[in-house]
């Protein structure tokens, strides 16, 4: 069922070679879904890092004959929802011992005001 | 010749030393190393002490647990009630559990004497321990290279001996590896085998808890004393293994079929190859019947697995926003504004390139090209391990495909470092047992470790068979001269 294109992983590290490439327009919409900023310069840096990143992560892609229809048909199960214990209530943690990591809490978390 | 638990358990139970002289020794010499080696991020002299005491008590009483007055260290991934645990990450800086994690628990109550929390890659992220926000632990048996990671305090404590065994976690060799570089023993367990509540999530479908130690006997007492099945992690298994896995390591070899995969040794430094394949020669000699088995979809192992741990760990971190604990920054806008500062400027570069990288395999667009075909390449090599454990009980395998790297050795790239985890990441992604013995030096002296891998829930002849090269192979590594003194 799998081929071997050579050294897979080794393919995709080799300098120069992108099997896809991300923008940085790409890289900020990601980083919005992640909560994440960076700033101009990180974002240079990450880009190019990322774009390696991705185009090992694509190697997933390359590598199966056949395309992934193939590797499809095989009855795979990626969640199994078999065997849940029952849904018992039980005690939970006190507030006041999961919430004392809390800086000042008192019944409220205290935030910057942010409407003047 | 250091002593193991089963010894110091005796010398303790024959009133030749108290559990408190014992915990004394260990906090001396942590305190003369530690400022050196960073194995230990936070230290709990006071409660350790006090444990000690209890310890003594329990033992004078008697009937108390082998692991009784055993001073003994925890990755800083596992909680601890009240005791700080951070993931080494400047998000968790100060945090103080509220619970105890089920493996600590088990310990606990078995009279475990705990000295710290040790150093470890941000939120198990790496392979160095170079990511941990308190700088990188160095490797006790050459300190200008690193320890490994993630569990790399884990393994440098153990190895210095400043803790008797430690406890970390693997989520794709983070206890084989480390245990790899500092010339300890290290066991990942069977997914499901140990509870994982109380555990830091990285890789839900990944990350299991082990030991690691300075033999294979230490090793199976510990994960004898912290498996089991447990409700609070639904994936925990109550599995029957017998009585006690340290009492079946001394069964013969004679008849054990090793499985040798040709692909765990692609690319691998030859110094490594040719220890293990003396290693393999020497159960071949003593009984064994060596098999060359084929796996051919480890070639995809890697990119499956930081593909899934990636896309889990985006989800698991989702949770640090700097609302009910940790690290909140000093000045925002607003509620969206403070989230995204807070964790922009609590997570490293190597968390924030793992977020990354999993919100883009789970983004629209992208979920069926990469997270679904990951999970479907896992089924195929799951697969392959089974059929594979049906004709050999154990296989063995290089631990990683290099030594120690130097201190601050970046690579070329990100990348190049996660091309360092090809002979670990195959074991989580089966969710199948492996150990990591020591089995040389290479020629600078930094040691070198072989994987035993097995069926699920076969830990018992992976002991076993580590057991028995440990036994046999005579000294392949330097001892470690230091630390505690016992």
């Amino acid at each position: 069922m799998f081929v071997s294109s050579g050294d897979l992983t080794a393919a995709a590290v080799r300098k120069g070679v992108r099997i896809m490439a991300i923008s940085k327009t790409e890289i900020e919409k990601l980083a919005k879904l992640a909560k994440l900023s960076f700033t101009d310069e990180e974002l240079e840096r990450f880009t190019a890092e990322f774009d390696e990143i991705i185009a090992f992560a694509d190697t997933v892609n390359q590598s199966i004959e056949g395309g992934t229809e193939q590797i499809r048909s095989v009855d795979a199960r990626m969640v199994s929802f078999d065997d849940l214990r029952p849904d018992e209530v039980v005690p939970s943690l006190p507030n006041d011992k999961i919430l004392s990591n809390v800086e000042g809490y008192n019944g409220f978390f205290k935030v910057e005001r942010s409407k003047k | 010749m250091r002593a193991g638990i089963y010894e110091l358990a005796i010398r303790l139970r024959n009133r030749e030393i108290s559990a408190v002289e014992l915990t004394k020794a260990y906090i001396d010499a942590i305190e003369k190393l530690n400022p050196a080696i960073n194995a230990y991020v936070y230290l709990t002299f006071d409660t350790a002490l006090k444990a000690a005491e209890q310890a003594d008590q329990m033992l004078k009483e008697g009937d108390a647990p082998l692991l009784c007055g055993i001073p003994m260290a925890l990755k800083d991934n596992i909680c601890t009630d009240g005791i700080a645990t951070t993931c080494c990450s400047k998000i968790l800086k100060d945090f103080k559990p509220y619970y105890d994690a089920a493996v600590w628990e088990k310990l606990k109550a078995q009279g475990a004497v705990l000295l710290g929390k040790t150093n470890m890659d941000e939120f198990a992220m790496g392979s160095t321990s170079e990511t941990s926000c308190y700088g990188a632990p160095l490797n006790p048996r050459n300190t200008n290279y690193v320890t490994g990671g993630s569990s790399g305090g884990s393994a440098a404590a153990v190895c210095a001996n400043l803790a008797v065994y430690s406890l970390g976690s693997d989520t794709g060799g983070s206890i084989r590896q480390p245990a790899s570089f500092c010339g300890v023993v290290g066991l990942k367990p069977t997914y499901g085998a140990v509870s994982r509540y109380g555990l830091i999530a990285y890789g839900s479908s990944l990350d299991q808890i082990g030991p690691l130690a300075n033999s294979v006997k230490d090793a199976a007492i510990v994960f004898d004393a912290i498996k089991g099945g447990d409700k609070r992690d639904q994936t925990s298994v109550d599995y029957d293994y017998g009585s006690s896995l340290a009492e079946c390591l001394d069964r013969d070899i004679k008849g054990m079929r090793i499985g040798v995969a040709e692909e765990f040794f692609e690319g691998i430094n030859t110094e490594i190859k040719s220890k293990i394949e003396k290693a393999i020669k020497l159960f071949e000699n003593n009984g064994a019947v060596i098999e060359n088995i084929r796996l051919p979809a480890l070639k995809l192992a890697l990119p499956v697995y930081y593909i899934i741990a990636c896309a889990e760990a985006s989800s698991n971190l989702g949770r640090y926003d700097g609302i009910r604990y940790g690290y909140r920054t000093s000045s925002y806008t607003g509620i969206e504004d403070m989230i995204v500062r807070t964790r922009s400027e609590g997570f490293g570069d190597e968390v924030k390139r793992r977020i990354m990288l999993g919100t883009y395999v789970l983004s629209s667009g992208y979920y069926d090209a990469y997270y679904k075909k990951a999970c479907l390449i896992r089924e195929e090599i799951n697969r392959e391990f089974d059929a594979v454990f049906e004709n050999c009980d154990v296989l063995v395998a290089p631990t990683a495909p290099n030594t120690a790297f130097p201190l601050n050795h970046k690579g070329d790239s990100p990348v190049e470092m996660y091309l360092s985890d090809i002979c670990t990441v195959p074991v989580n992604i089966a969710g199948v047992p492996a150990i990591s013995v020591p089995c040389g030096e290479d020629s600078r002296g930094l040691p070198i470790g072989m994987q035993i891998i097995g069926r699920r829930f076969g830990e018992a002849t992976v002991l076993q068979a580590a057991h028995f090269y440990e036994q046999s192979a005579g000294k392949v590594i330097g001892d470690y001269e230091g630390g505690a003194g016992i």
